[in-house]
């Protein structure tokens, strides 16, 4: 009897608890299908993970988040309508996806003062106007093309360099800036190439062969780069490749095969096969959330998850400072976050000015059928210089 | 020369994919006059099939590339029987119509598979590189869509021309209600139309997955690339699919090769081919092969 009484209070504690526990929704509104799925796909998967990671070890005392994955199809006005829906709800932060949706919501964000944090790593989104509340979580793409190609000048001196960039605000998001960096290192940008999925880019890579190119840097998605190395191995031309994150990764070793080897490729996440508590993070969480091999090895799968921790964490802030969960109270702990994180080669940092949350970025080739980095992890200067003229 | 040489195989050689996707639409359409907007889907369901096979159930790859030829014939096949069969009779927008809405079926049901969303590679079936002769360059995986193509047609020909059933298809396609006053069946007629239409649909999903992996957005535009050269060839033909294919093919190499260092951000291989059929069309409405229809009043 008295140990029935005992269970009971026990069960009312519990109860008690959880009933107290504040539910925080996030939203995630992204390609689940339809264009770039192959990447949004591991992206809300890793949204998922992390916060039922966070949920089940408790790591926002009184707080129980409630993550949803929308699939908008990569359609700018499924992606308002998600955003409408978690204004009306009063979600403290909002995670966004594409290029396109992002900066069609800039005015909107602003104007609701929602903190937003997409996975485009367009500059655009955190150029004014309109850009207090966006925070991309890793450096632009912008800053990952001129990485690369400091990293180029720095092997190839007077390098003759052309860009194949996807043909949308995605693709061409680096251009002006790479051209200017270009001009600074020596190198020449030859062309600019937008490109989707063509069967065949013999045209296009002959052409470049006759103009001398040495490096093809790529802003693209992994399909069609694949489609054009292999080509570029198949006519045996002596050009090498390089590209920013969403051009590389374990999806393009998988879709080149041979054909990928140095490539070289610039992002901020580890790699599963390194060696490190980044790396072993990811792959404990794939494994006890039951997820496949190729959900584990896509970078986009730590790339959700650090976008979740990134909101968790200024959630975690606001809170911790006493203040209720808000858009408001989120900002003001995004704006001075400093937190040393596992799942990127640096510490996410924000303020007023600054609107990047991991600073550095690191070069990695493709050697034996993976990806290893060859620098150690750097922020570039020359970025700085040519974009703000800092 | 050897530069124009090269874009010119490019071209003739990724036209032969153009031609082979373009193959079983035509057919569909000789037969029944349906514009088929799922065409695309019945390539990414050969594809797919083929992957699922090889990779998830370890089917040596050629023996998947057979079942998937047959596979995806049935899977027409019964698509005829079960959603257009009801339709003989009814107006051609209601056929259109429910085609657009197979698609998008056919693209819910495929995200149900775990091949929805990703890349995916098809194991090597062919050797790495390809043949090169006078310094011109072909991959392994184009050769086999210009054999491809090359047997269809043949098969085709030789079909439409000598078999009985061939010969029904083009009474049906000619005129229904004479044909069938003859005592040719009709419904047989568009059944096997769709069933041969999924054989050249999974033939150039497994070649375009050899060529530039397996992504369902890529398979599906391959079935969308069709419709500038079936209307460039005309509709109902089938030597003007593979003309229609090989000639934007050419086109989109030449512009790319030639025009694209001129033009900021280039892309001209993309619009070329169609200021062309523009032109074709405004001299030849019905394409270059396709039937010119007269209505006497």
């Amino acid at each position: 009897m008295k140990n029935k009484r005992t269970l009971w209070a026990l069960a009312a504690v519990l109860a008690m608890g959880f009933a107290a526990a504040e539910k925080v929704h996030i939203m995630w509104s992204g390609a689940i299908t339809g264009p770039t799925s192959d990447a949004g796909k591991y992206y809300a998967q890793g949204i998922e993970d992390y916060c039922n990671y966070i949920n089940d070890t408790g790591y926002v005392a009184g707080v129980e988040f409630v993550c949803e994955v929308r699939d908008d199809q990569y359609n700018n006005a499924n992606t308002l309508r998600n955003f409408e829906e978690a204004v009306d709800r009063g979600d403290p932060i909002f995670l966004g996806y594409s290029t396109g949706g992002t900066l069609q919501l800039k005015p909107l964000i602003q104007e609701v003062g929602l903190p937003f944090i997409p996975a485009s790593y367009h500059i655009g989104n955190i150029d004014p106007p309109d850009n207090d509340y966006i925070f991309l979580p890793i450096p632009s793409y912008s800053e990952q093309v001129i990485a690369i190609l400091e990293y180029i000048a720095k092997t190839t001196p007077g390098a003759k360099v052309a860009m194949v960039v996807h043909p949308s605000p995605f693709g061409r998001a680096p251009v002006e800036d790479a051209k200017k960096a270009a001009a600074e290192l020596g190198i020449t940008i030859v062309e600019v190439q937008e490109a989707s999925k063509n069967l065949d880019n013999t045209a296009t890579l002959k052409r470049f062969e006759n103009k001398g190119v040495q490096y093809i840097v790529y802003q693209n998605v992994a399909g069609p780069v694949a489609t054009m190395i292999k080509d570029a191995q198949r006519l045996g031309l002596n050009i090498k490749h390089a590209g920013a994150h969403y051009a590389g990764g374990p999806d393009l070793l998988r879709l080149a095969g041979p054909a990928a080897e140095g490539f070289l490729w610039v992002t901020s996440y580890y790699m599963p096969d390194e060696d490190n508590d980044g790396a072993r993070f990811v792959k404990e969480l794939g494994a006890k959330y039951g997820r496949p091999a190729d959900t584990i090895e896509s970078v986009h799968y730590p790339s959700g998850m650090l976008a979740a921790a990134v909101a968790i964490e200024a959630i975690k802030e606001a809170k911790d400072a006493g203040k209720k969960i808000s858009p408001e109270t989120v900002y003001e702990a995004l704006l001075k976050i400093d937190w040393p994180n596992k799942l990127a080669v640096g510490p996410v940092t924000y303020s007023k000015d600054d609107h990047v949350g991991v600073d550095m970025l690191r070069v990695l080739e493709a050697k034996d059928g993976r990806f290893v980095p060859i620098t150690e992890p750097f922020s570039s200067q020359l970025f700085r210089k040519v974009h703000y003229g800092k | 020369m050897s530069y124009f040489l090269q874009l010119l195989v490019s071209g003739i050689v990724v036209g032969s994919i153009y031609a082979l996707a373009a193959l079983g639409f035509v057919l569909i359409y000789k037969a029944s006059r349906v514009i088929n907007f799922a065409h695309g889907h019945f390539i990414a369901i050969g594809a797919f099939t083929a992957y699922a096979l090889a990779v998830d159930f370890g089917v040596n790859i050629w023996i998947a590339a057979l079942v998937v030829l047959v596979f995806t014939a049935i899977v027409a096949y019964f698509t005829e029987r079960v959603f257009l069969k009801p339709l003989v009779g009814q107006p051609i927008i209601s056929v259109i119509m429910v085609t657009i809405g197979l698609a998008s079926v056919f693209g819910g049901l495929i995200h149900l598979t775990p091949y929805g969303s990703g890349n995916f590679s098809l194991p090597a079936f062919l050797p790495e590189g390809g043949v090169t002769f006078w310094g011109i360059s072909v991959s392994y995986p184009q050769l086999l869509a210009v054999l491809f193509t090359a047997v269809f047609l043949v098969a085709f020909a030789w079909f439409f021309q000598r078999s009985t059933i061939g010969i029904a298809m083009r009474a049906v396609a000619d005129d229904q209600m004479a044909s069938m006053s003859l005592g040719v069946s009709v419904e047989k007629v568009f059944a096997l139309a769709w069933a041969a239409a999924g054989i050249t649909a999974a033939a150039s999903g497994l070649i375009v997955g050899a060529i530039s992996g397996l992504n369902l957005e890529g398979l599906v535009g391959i079935g969308l690339k069709v419709f500038p050269v079936v209307i460039l060839g005309g509709l109902d033909s089938i030597p003007g699919a593979v003309v229609g294919g090989i000639i934007i093919g050419i086109l989109e190499n030449l512009a790319a090769g030639y025009l694209d260092a001129y033009i900021p951000g280039g892309g001209t291989g993309d619009v070329f081919p169609f200021l062309v059929l523009l032109l074709v069309l405004w001299f030849k409405p019905h394409g270059l092969f396709g039937t010119e229809e007269i209505e006497r009043v």
